[in-house]
């Protein structure tokens, strides 16, 4: 492998449903700054069916070429069609880096391609830089330059580890929705358009769809819920919750509760966060009308982000808390729900 | 000195141990199992005198020393855990602070109906994140006008719901100690029934399970200016010195607890045969025997010293008995936990079982060395003394 044969920043634009996702849209605002970084471009990879009028989309929120992989074959994810364009694109146009998205798609797709062209992955990166690897000289060992810096949470977030792919190429990274800035709309602008296509065959490792599904599920599990509104005493009665429910519909979160709740008879025990509920890890946590006893924090306390609605302010929940508000409850969901509606519809 | 019990102790001591054999033993596997509160022996416990023995008799109480106390606390506890501590509580947490600390309103007011069981008294000092570090308090009362007004809440309460007066801790702002700001506490007398004060839930608990053990609540609850027991700013300092006394009656019932297993399992390697003989017979039975009575033994005048050292204390409050407490509640408890364990090996596979009741006071025995501060704390205290 000659490394130096390989130049520039790709992102994989995941898109669903010809639309494309906000996680694409991210990593062409972070794969700029890299490539900026390394005096290069960013290259988005547009992989799907009748996708190719998406390419100006990419290109407002930054992409200074986007390769097109249109093909019926791709109207729906599926691993092995999307794992052979994006393999395909790698063997033709030699990325640098290469960022994915790390939903569900992009860990499914990430693992399948870095393996077939024979690369490192990091997978549900937070962070990125680039840097020197090691990052700190090592006698005898030769330090890299211009090496992509994966940071990551390991050991379910206990520590934070920095990988870096200094043999092969690309450097290949999934990267967790929500973490990267995207840029600011540039209406009017357009990206060099590529199409390329390595052809597709069907066989038996081409998965058969037989039906998606997309509901809203009543029953989520709280500790698979990415967002959770979790309501503790200060909600006041069963009715109230009323307020919770309307932000978790704005946000697309879940209701949780702590144990007082529970005891109080306002919910069932299975939305109990804490020692003798369930131990939660969404993104972001809602801590509304909850002081943040011990025993609540044990379950909930290694959330991303913790946001606190409470009026005392030296309730406990403060400490944790990543973000709070001291105030009522009663005056301040309501207001932050209609201030997330507005947001999403603006979007 | 002189090691035997005065005739008047002795003969408190028959009494209290026909009621206990009388009224409390026969229902003790009942309240094990059902969880529920002897409403029926309190009031007859009430009756006897038993809810004020060592209150003084101008404020409704029985006037006696607290020796007698600690005897009938020890004489309940050889029957029942639970009977035990329901005495233990009120008298130690509720009666004896407000006695204490309580002015001479508070005293007329509240010690009368207690002292004579028509009410129930109850402590509480515990919260989520305040245990053994009872100054983590969250608990707040802020004087509004005439009122306090309190927001927060108690977690592990003895006799929460059953008790009508509780002696409950609070935030009432924050003070300078050695130059870093530190939370001022008081002490309140809250009554049953005042609005913003409920109930959370009731623990399910290992042992002493007819003993109720609530979560307070308290929200924007005010009660009237003049509940304030003691000075404000006292209320770490009360609570202290009134876990002090308290401990004298876990000591007793950890002791009756011991005693009361330790008798069963005399009656029993005597009835009990195996290879041809009764388990009595074996040395090894023998011997745990001789461990059991030697610890219980010990724990028995440990207990007695600290009570008569506190009755020392009423009469001269130069004397201090809290190390006395901690020895005793350490030792009592700790002995309790070992030969209730011994009781329950020496009743073989029986033990094991809820009809030879060692195995509910094994349960029992257990908390003694967590409550009313723990075997460490206890260590704590004895240890800092050594060491001052
Ligand atoms: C054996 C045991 C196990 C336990 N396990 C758990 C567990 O798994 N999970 C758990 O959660 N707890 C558990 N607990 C209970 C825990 O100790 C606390 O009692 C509980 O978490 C308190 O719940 P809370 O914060 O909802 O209520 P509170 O502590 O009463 O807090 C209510 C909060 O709401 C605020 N508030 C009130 N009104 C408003 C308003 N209008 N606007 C804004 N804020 C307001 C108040 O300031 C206060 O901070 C356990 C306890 C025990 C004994
Ligand atoms: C929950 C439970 C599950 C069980 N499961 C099974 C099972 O699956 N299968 C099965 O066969 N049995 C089972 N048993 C029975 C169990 O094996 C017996 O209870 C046990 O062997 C003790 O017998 P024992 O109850 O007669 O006690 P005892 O023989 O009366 O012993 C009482 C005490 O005397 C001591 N002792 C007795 N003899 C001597 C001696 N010579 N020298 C010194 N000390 C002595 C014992 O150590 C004990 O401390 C179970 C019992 C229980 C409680």
């Amino acid at each position: 492998m000659n490394l130096e044969e390989y130049k520039g920043v790709f992102v994989f634009a995941q898109q669903v449903d010809n639309k494309v996702s906000g996680i694409a849209l991210e990593l062409i605002g972070e794969g700029k700054r890299l490539a900026e970084k390394l005096s290069t471009e960013v290259t988005a990879v547009l992989v799907g069916s009748g996708v190719k009028d998406l390419a100006d989309e990419l290109a407002a929120y930054g992409a200074d070429k986007v390769i097109v992989v249109d093909d019926p074959e791709l109207k729906e994810y599926r691993t092995e069609p999307y794992a052979h364009a994006l393999a395909s694109v790698i063997d033709k146009y030699k990325p640098e880096i290469l960022l994915v998205g790390a939903t569900a798609i992009g860990r499914d797709l990430g693992p399948r391609v870095s393996a077939r062209v024979h690369t490192g992955l990091t997978a549900d990166c937070t962070s990125l830089e680039i840097g020197d690897f090691p990052i700190n000289p090592i006698p005898g060992k030769e330090q890299k330059h211009n090496q992509l810096l994966m940071t990551r949470p390991a050991f379910g977030g206990n520590t934070i580890a920095t990988i870096a792919c200094p043999d092969f190429r690309p450097q290949m990274a999934t990267v967790r929705p929500g973490v990267m800035q995207k840029l600011e709309k540039k209406e009017g602008a357009k990206a060099v358009v590529e199409e390329f296509n390595p052809g597709f065959t069907p066989d038996s490792k081409y998965v058969e769809i037989v039906e998606i599904v997309k509901n809203i599920t009543d029953t989520v599990d709280i500790m698979d819920a990415k967002i959770l509104v979790s309501g503790g005493r200060g909600v006041g009665s069963p009715e109230n919750f009323k307020l919770l429910d309307d932000l978790a519909e704005a946000i697309g979160g879940t209701v949780s509760c702590s144990r007082a709740v529970v005891d109080a008879g306002w919910k069932s025990k299975d939305l109990q966060v804490g020692q003798t509920g369930k131990t939660v890890r969404p993104s972001v946590y809602f801590a509304i009308g909850i002081s943040g006893a011990i025993q609540h924090l044990a379950g909930m306390e290694e959330s991303d982000i913790i946001v606190a609605i409470n009026k005392d302010e030296t309730a406990p929940i403060f400490d944790v808390a990543d973000y709070g508000v001291v105030g009522d409850l009663n005056k301040i969901v309501p207001m932050l729900t209609e201030q997330i509606k507005a947001a999403v519809a603006n979007k | 000195m002189d090691f035997t019990l005065s005739k008047e102790h002795e003969m408190a001591r028959s009494l209290f141990r026909e009621f206990a054999e009388k009224e409390v033993k026969p229902l003790a596997i009942e309240v094990d199992e059902t969880e529920e509160f002897p409403k029926e022996t309190v009031a007859k416990m009430a009756k006897a005198g038993f809810m004020g023995i060592p209150i003084p008799k101008e404020y409704g109480g029985q006037g006696c020393d607290v020796l007698t106390y600690a005897i009938c606390v020890e004489e309940l506890a050889k029957v029942c855990g639970t009977t035990a501590v329901i005495v233990s509580a009120h008298t130690s947490l509720c009666c004896d602070p407000i006695l204490t600390y309580g002015t001479e309103e508070q005293k007329q007011k509240y010690l009368p109906d207690l002292a004579s069981g028509k009410k129930i008294g109850a402590f509480g000092l515990t919260e989520p994140g305040a245990g053994t570090d009872a100054q983590g308090q969250q608990t707040k009362a802020v004087l509004e006008g005439d009122e306090w007004v309190l927001n927060g809440s108690k977690i592990f309460i003895t006799n929460g719901k059953e008790a009508d007066v509780y002696v409950i801790f609070a935030i009432t702002g924050m003070i300078e100690k050695r130059g870093r700001m530190t939370k001022e506490i008081s002490a309140f007398i809250v009554e049953k029934g005042t609005p913003g004060f409920t109930f959370g839930t009731k623990e399910k608990k290992m042992g002493i399970r007819g003993s109720s053990t609530y979560e307070l609540i308290f929200t924007d609850c005010r009660i009237p200016k003049e509940n304030m027991l003691g000075q404000q700013g006292k209320g770490f300092g009360i609570a202290m010195h009134t876990l002090d006394g308290g401990r004298i009656g876990i000591a007793a019932q950890a002791l009756g607890i011991g005693e009361g297993a330790l008798d069963r399992t005399i009656a029993y390697v005597q009835e009990r045969k195996q290879f041809g003989r009764a388990i009595g017979a074996f040395q090894n039975t023998q011997f745990q025997l001789a461990d059991m009575a030697t610890k219980a033994q010990a724990a028995q005048y440990m207990v007695y010293k600290a009570a008569c050292t506190k009755d020392q204390y009423t009469k001269d409050h130069k004397t201090s008995y809290n190390v006395e407490a901690a020895m005793a509640k350490l030792y009592a408890a700790e002995m309790a936990m070992e030969v209730t364990t011994k009781a329950v090996q020496l009743h073989g596979g029986y033990g094991y079982t809820r009809e030879y009741e060692v195995e509910r006071m094994m349960r029992d025995a257990k908390i003694t060395e967590i409550y009313e501060g723990t075997s460490e704390v206890q260590r704590m205290v004895i240890s800092a003394n050594l060491l001052k």
